[in-house]
């Protein structure tokens, strides 16, 4: 039963894209003039606000998580006290 | 604004390798921590900034292909470079793998009963969910070569559904193996047998998982129409990938599958 279920899978999803496809128009002439810009914007940052917001909270947890990294090696460190 | 006398890609200052090593050490030491204070935080940070640091990362490479240019011929011989070394590294980890997997079974001990498989295990029918998995593998091979010479034809619709159909088929083949570890009477606790298959096939289901996945976002990139006819080499690198993970499939199922059976 399970292998037949298996089986059938293929079948199932055989179902083409075509809808999203024909909508799709081609948006990279409009992506290549916001990244050839003569902004002096490295290219992390050049895609707009969200870039930034991501970078942010990128670095944000790289800072932070450094920071744990080295709380916890400090407790790792510590001798266990005697209770 | 300045412009180079020579066709090499001079990067703008990134911030990604510093925040993939950072991921790095978060998820090792985050193991750790684990392990020995029983407390996830760490783990899940470096996890998730390893998450981060690869979507921006690769983003920026496809800005600086598709939308800027950068990836002249010279540039992309070396991309070219990048990936065969990368394989290649690949190929030396399963040799590990499979150099394990020989080094138990041509000599098995006394104390798995001097047999191979050791005595007390049932190894898998390799000619039933192994065979169709092979299968499914090799109909995907088929299916991404499709892929390419659509590709190289111009043939957007084409593209698309033989691309679609290789991803498909990776999630079949990963479905099934799932299925398979499921329903396996031997675990990896199962002595050196379990340790050898699990090890080996579980590693080659997260680059099946990790190939369908570079495969996926070829898909969006050939919806959005960043591929031409001459110059798609995002895809030629995944289609690589996807023809290593085949082969290593194929070792797999005729040395532990088969012979190992």
């Amino acid at each position: 039963m399970k292998l037949w279920l298996f089986q059938s899978v293929p079948r199932l999803a055989s179902r083409a894209f075509n809808t999203t496809v024909r909508q799709m128009k081609n948006k990279v002439p409009d992506r290549q003039k916001v990244f050839l810009e003569d902004n002096g914007l490295p290219v992390h940052i050049k895609g707009g606000s969200t870039d930034a917001l991501l970078y942010r909270l990128t670095m944000t947890i790289t800072i932070a998580g450094t920071g744990f990294s080295c709380y916890w090696l400090l407790v790792a460190c510590m001798p266990k006290s005697k209770a | 604004m300045a412009h180079q006398a020579h066709a090499y890609h001079m990067v703008d200052p990134s911030p990604w390798p510093l925040t993939g090593a950072i991921a790095a050490l978060l998820m090792t030491s985050g193991l750790a921590i684990w392990f020995h204070f029983h407390s996830t935080m760490l783990m899940t940070l470096g996890l998730v900034l390893t998450l981060l640091t690869m979507y921006q990362w690769w983003r920026d490479i496809i800005r600086e292909g598709t939308f800027q240019g950068h990836h002249t011929p010279p540039v992309q011989k070396g991309l070219r470079y990048g990936m065969i070394l990368f394989i290649t590294s690949e190929v030396f980890f399963f040799l590990g793998f499979f150099w394990a997997f020989y080094h138990s079974s041509l000599a098995p001990t006394p104390e798995l009963g001097g047999c191979w498989p050791p005595t007390g295990i049932i190894p898998l029918d390799p000619f039933e969910v192994p065979l169709l998995n092979t299968a499914v593998l090799l109909a995907s091979g088929v299916t991404v070569t499709w892929a390419h010479h659509s590709i190289m034809e111009g043939e957007r619709k084409q593209t698309i559904q033989s691309l679609a159909l290789t991803i498909l088929l990776g999630f079949y083949f990963t479905a099934l193996q799932a299925m398979e570890y499921y329903e396996a009477p031997f675990t990896i606790a199962d002595g050196v047998y379990g340790s050898t298959f699990f090890v080996a096939t579980g590693f080659h289901g997260l680059h099946v998982i990790i190939g369908s996945t570079f495969l996926a976002v070829c898909l969006l990139r050939q919806i959005q129409y960043h591929f031409t006819s001459e110059h798609h080499f995002g895809f030629e690198a995944a289609a690589w990938y996807w023809h290593f993970v085949d082969v290593v499939w194929l070792f797999l199922y005729v040395s532990i599958y088969w012979w190992g059976s």
